[in-house]
């Protein structure tokens, strides 16, 4: 026996040997393991995706096909098919970005075929399967016209294009193809020898609209595109308005099957409108200038559709076009919240059995579209979602009960001195709010109707933090309040008159001045952006959980160069922002916050980039009074606009902190990071012959202005991505000469000693930083790059990439790490060794079959979790998930066993229940032997 | 229906005939022709629901010109100027491979597989293009699944059933004459080889009684 015992001991030790292999292997394992995946069954749990297909250009109703839809071509150059009881998108074809993919014409949806005109010169056609979505035939126009592109009209009739192209001080050519095929049909020359540069031409088919002159001896012109022979038929601006009409007159083609335009006179003030036909009949009757019109016909009987807007009310009036007889059955008025100055778009007034019911799809000047059945809203798309230009992240604000608790503790200022608090009163208070507690508990149980509370019940802070409010601004002045959850829209809000900045592409600016954390106070966001008319700043204050306007639009009178959220709070928590104007004055927003401003102004510095000349200056505040903050110019670069053009400015997320000072190296040294706040990474890309194909990559200090490091690349042209974060910079770029997309990335390193262990100072820190560099190729396009973060940091950074194919990638950092050893020996802990090309796992698309077209942005957020991010994708598509790049460490996992640990601590108590008494039982036995 | 086609589709090897027409040849400038690539997108056998060709589409160079499936399958990629251009198939469901194809200033079209790494390298692959899937994406973690063995090494289970072993068969061997036997010789022999101090002290000190006491005990359970 003894050998078994041998063996049994042998058995145990090469078990805890076994335990310790398992624990090291399970390390590297989770070294190494780096893909973090979602299992099938969360699949929508904990991620959300909304379709858009973007302001509507072209729309028509498919009354053809079994299945009733809508069609729409939109200025995102998106195809789509909408179903037209729910608005739901049935089918959806995304067409090339930009200019490439701009579709300038779309028809034949009546006969039963979709065309469309998509692209620059040569423009593409593709016909499309109305019912699937299929591409049925493609070809490109072989017509090459670069300058005159914009000029050219097109028509679509009974499989038939006609590429309609006036030709200056001669004639109007028409050229005719075979829709499906393309095949040349005819060629022809109408002669309008009237026509030059100025001229202003409609297309009212088969007619061509040109109005010549702009006084009261304007003559209106009409070429019939399709008769050779005919000559124009003139008509004077009299014989429409009669006299006494003042110029500028402005042509109008209306919207409709029908031949019919529109002339707009005294400023805008009337119209009056023309039937296009053999004899041109004008209709004496004066139509409100800001008035939309449409023509639909039913029953052969043309009516006009009028739509107004006033005061939140939308008016669609009716009448018969020739007699100008109201059909009070068709005029409707509606009030909606998600119409704001709508133009009909399409209308379809089939005749039932019931009478006829009309059918109007209307655009907003907001991007919403709707679609309106007999006074009634069917659905309303908010469009202008696919076109974001902004976007935060903001923690919801806290229950009802726990603002009480809140409450209850709100005088703990005074605790501190000498104990002179009350404690009686204090003692009251405790007792109400729990009796307070108790009745609301009382009440759910009861399942009595709970109090009415000014919030959604659903809107509060969760425990970790996860469910949050997004706050949106997109380019048509809309912003948006969608919760995190389900991706509800919570709020809008329509800022009338504002536009982006135009020196920075259009960029709309949103600080959060105000987080839910401070309970009385409400929580504030601010906008900056341009004024439509004026191009002078304005500045919007409104509370982002629940979309009140604070202060209004407020008008600056002044034009906005630079913008800064200050760090420090006033005395209701309120950050106030600088505001740096073109003549280099600061002013402070709210006014109120400027002695804070003041207060710190000597530490404060300001840096501008100029993109048209190319200036980068650096100023300081450190001159201002107490009264007044006055900027002093203390740098100023010149990358000059000859060589070079300045497209990217990034500096570091504001958020972010640096949990780890150093990198541990292999000796047990610390390497440590250079970690500059003011280090701000400049991107030019090169213009002209010899510099073309060229990228500056420059790190500047932008208090300092010291230049840290610079690299160029030859042979090399965007898009360039870039992601500053912590102590390094990751780009991404495409390499002519290889033909691929690279990702570079930089990382930063004081050395072996820290400079000043407590506080970085760009001023007193001279000594440059040892820069790491090592470059990657991506075997995929990318559209846009994110870096991750987290609360306090301690979490190891992912990168986040839209690829062009749709997926998004967690890319964790240590992939595009520069110290990845190219040499396979030197080893380093937690540095994989270098190999050139980064592989994408499938299993780090962390959008897996949900794909989001069209990146224009990702947003990244901490949650209340250290271990986990928030990402927010925006373009065409809206994507919302979170991502964990440590893993989440810090919550049990999903799939963990409660059972298993409660069985084996139940048997765990019963089987030491029963040995015990199983041990006395010996006991006994033994005792009575 | 359409899976019955593209099945058809997928045995029987379709002949393409490759016309590279050139648009707008009566331009002076030749070098500004454009050229059309063509191909065709094969589903995954089984995987071919319907409105797989909705799906997907084919770009080339990351999004700068794009080609739409036909209901068969067939693509072309219109306005192509003379370069190099990566093909891809965008499908959310199906991995396929990427291509290289290549039009000289002449029009002549070469394929061939994408290699990022080495790039003067040429396998070449032929035109027009037939993309075929590789594998379907399998964006997913396999959850883990009940075993026993995953049961049974579990450490809490371990930590259950050894003291529970220890408790059961120790007795046992304990009981059996020979190993007893064993043990103690095993048990002398450690004690005389090992003096270590606490236990010298202890057997110095208790050491006889503790044997007479087993003794009494082993006598005991003997009976």
């Amino acid at each position: 026996m003894a050998p078994f015992v041998r063996s049994f001991r042998g058995n145990i030790h090469r078990f805890l040997i076994d335990v310790q292999i398992l624990q090291y292997l399970i390390i590297l394992v989770g070294l190494f393991n780096l893909s973090l995946c979602l299992y099938e069954d969360q699949v929508g749990k904990f991620d959300w995706k909304q379709n858009y297909v973007g302001k509507i250009k072209f729309a028509s109703f498919d009354t053809v096909s079994a299945a009733k839809k809508i069609i729409v071509a939109t200025e995102e150059n998106v195809i789509a098919a909408l179903n037209l009881k729910s608005g739901q998108i049935l089918w959806r074809r995304v067409l090339e970005k930009g200019y490439g993919g701009q579709i300038r014409a779309l028809g034949g949806v009546t006969d039963g075929d979709l065309v469309s005109v998509s692209g620059g010169v040569p423009a593409i056609v593709r016909a499309w399967d109305l019912a699937t979505g299929h591409i049925l035939h493609e070809w490109p126009i072989a017509e090459q016209n670069h300058d005159r592109i914009k000029d050219v009209k097109w028509h679509i009739k009974d499989g038939t294009l006609h590429h309609i192209l006036p030709i200056y001080n001669s004639a109007v050519e028409v050229t005719s193809y075979d829709s499906k095929t393309g095949d040349k049909l005819k060629t022809r020359r109408v002669s309008a020898p009237f026509i030059t540069q100025e001229t202003e031409c409609v297309l009212a088919a088969p007619y061509l609209a040109c109005l010549k002159g702009d006084s009261s001896l304007a003559v209106l012109l009409l070429v019939h595109l399709f008769d050779t022979h005919s000559q124009p038929q003139s008509v004077t601006i009299n014989t429409i308005f009669g006299a006494g009409a003042q110029g500028p007159y402005h042509l109008e083609s209306i919207l409709g099957e029908e031949p019919i335009i529109s002339i707009s006179a005294d400023n805008n003030q009337r119209k009056r409108i023309l039937l296009v036909g053999e004899v041109p009949v004008p209709i004496q009757r004066d139509i409100v200038g800001d008035a939309a019109l449409y023509v639909v016909s039913i029953d052969n009987e043309k009516i006009l559709l009028e739509t107004t807007y006033k005061n939140g009310v939308t008016e669609i009036v009716a009448s018969e076009l020739l007699t100008s007889k109201p059909m009070p059955n068709i005029s409707t008025s509606v009030t909606h919240n998600s119409l704001l100055s709508p133009t009909i778009i399409a209308s379809v007034c089939p005749r039932q059995t019931k009478g006829v019911t009309c059918r109007h799809l209307l655009a907003s000047e907001d991007h919403s579209v709707a679609l309106l059945q007999h006074n009634k809203l069917i659905w309303a798309r908010e469009e202008a979602l696919a076109n974001i230009v902004a976007v935060e992240i903001i923690e919801l604000p806290m229950s009802d009960r726990d603002q009480e608790i809140e409450t209850e503790f709100d005088q703990k200022e005074s605790i501190d001195v000498d104990s002179s608090w009350d404690v009686l009163s204090m003692m009251f208070r405790r007792i109400g709010s729990q009796l307070k507690q108790a009745k609301t508990f009382l009440q759910s149980i009861l399942s009595l109707t709970p109090q009415q509370s000014n919030q959604r019940m659903d809107l509060v802070r969760d425990k970790f933090g996860l469910h949050k409010m997004i706050v949106l601004v997109t380019s048509a002045g809309k912003l948006y309040g969608i919760e995190t959850r389900k991706g509800e829209i919570i709020w809008q809000l329509r800022v009338r008159g504002i536009r982006g900045f135009s020196k920075r592409s259009d960029a709309i600016i949103l600080y959060v001045q105000r987080g839910s954390r401070h309970f009385p106070y409400p929580p504030q966001c601010v906008l900056l952006a341009e004024d439509k008319q004026t191009g002078e700043g304005i500045v919007y204050t409104f509370n982002p959980i629940t979309g009140q306007p604070l202060d209004g639009l407020v008008k600056l009178g002044y034009r906005i160069k630079q913008s800064m959220l200050l760090h420090v709070t006033t005395d209701d928590f309120l950050r106030g922002i600088l505001i740096f104007d073109i003549r280099d004055k600061v002013h402070v927003y709210p006014k109120g916050a400027t002695a804070i401003a003041a207060s710190i102004a000597k530490n404060t510095y300001i840096f501008t980039a100029d993109q048209t000349t190319g200036i980068l200056s650096g100023y300081s505040l450190s001159y201002s009074t107490s009264q007044e903050l006055i900027s002093h110019k203390v740098w100023e670069l010149l990358l000059s606009p000859k060589n070079q053009r300045i497209t990217h400015v990034v500096s570091k997320n504001p958020i972010e902190r640096v949990h780890s000072q150093g990198r541990v190296l292999s000796d047990r040294s610390v390497l440590y990071k250079y970690i500059n706040p003011n280090l701000v990474t400049i991107v030019t890309e090169g213009v002209g012959h010899t510099h073309k194909n060229t990228l500056n990559l420059y790190l500047l200090d932008v208090v300092s202005g010291a230049m840290i490091f610079s690299i160029m690349h030859k042979r090399v042209r965007g898009p360039v991505h870039v992601v500053h974060s912590e102590n390094w910079i990751v780009y991404s770029y495409f390499n002519e000469k290889s033909r691929r997309t690279e990702i570079a990335s930089l990382e930063l390193y004081e050395g072996k000693i820290q400079s000043n262990t407590t506080v970085f100072s760009s001023l007193t820190t001279t000594k440059l930083p040892i820069v790491e560099r090592q470059a990657f190729i991506f075997p995929a396009a990318i559209e846009s790059m994110r870096e991750t973060i987290t609360e306090k940091g301690i979490t190891s950074k992912h990168i986040i990439v839209a690829l062009a194919n749709g997926g998004i990638l967690e890319l964790p950092w240590m992939m595009v790490d520069p110290r990845r050893p190219i040499n396979p020996e030197v080893r380093e802990e937690g540095v994989i060794p270098y190999m050139p090309e980064i592989p994408i796992h499938m299993d780090a698309i962390i959008n897996y079959n949900q794909s989001v077209f069209r990146v224009s942005g990702i947003h990244t957020s901490p949650s209340g979790l250290e271990s986990t991010c928030l990402v927010f994708v925006h373009g065409l598509d809206l994507f919302y998930t979170r991502v964990a790049p440590s893993k989440t460490f810090d919550v049990l996992k999903e799939d963990f066993d409660y059972y298993l640990i409660v069985i084996v601590l139940a048997a765990l108590l019963i089987s030491s229940y029963i040995t015990k008494k199983l041990a006395s039982q010996k006991a006994q036995k033994q005792a009575w032997k | 229906m359409i899976m019955y086609k593209s099945a058809i589709f997928l045995f029987f090897i379709i002949v393409s005939t490759s016309n590279k027409y050139v648009i707008a040849e009566n331009d002076e400038d030749t070098s500004t022709d454009l050229y059309v690539i063509e191909g065709k997108v094969f589903p995954w056998e089984n995987g071919a629901s319907n409105g797989w060709q909705l799906m997907t589409h084919v770009m080339a160079n990351g999004g700068e010109h794009y080609g739409f499936l036909r209901e068969d399958g067939t693509f072309i990629i219109s306005n192509v100027p003379s370069g190099s251009y990566i093909i891809e198939v965008v499908n959310p469901n199906c991995v396929y491979e990427p291509v290289r194809v290549e039009i000289n200033s002449k029009g002549k079209f070469r394929a061939r597989k994408v290699n990022l790494i080495q790039t003067s390298q040429v396998i070449q692959v032929p035109y027009p293009l037939k993309m075929r899937p590789l594998t379907p994406f399998r964006y997913f973690q396999v959850r883990e699944q009940w075993r026993v063995t995953d049961f049974l090494f579990n450490p809490m289970v371990l930590m259950m059933i050894l003291p529970l072993l220890l408790i059961m068969i120790i007795p046992k061997i304990m009981n059996d004459p020979e190993t007893r036997k064993e043990m103690e010789q095993l048990n002398n022999f450690t004690n005389y080889n090992m003096p270590e101090m606490s236990e010298v002290i202890t057997s110095f000190l208790s050491g006889g009684e503790k044997q007479k006491s087993k003794a009494v005990k082993a006598a005991k359970k003997r009976q």
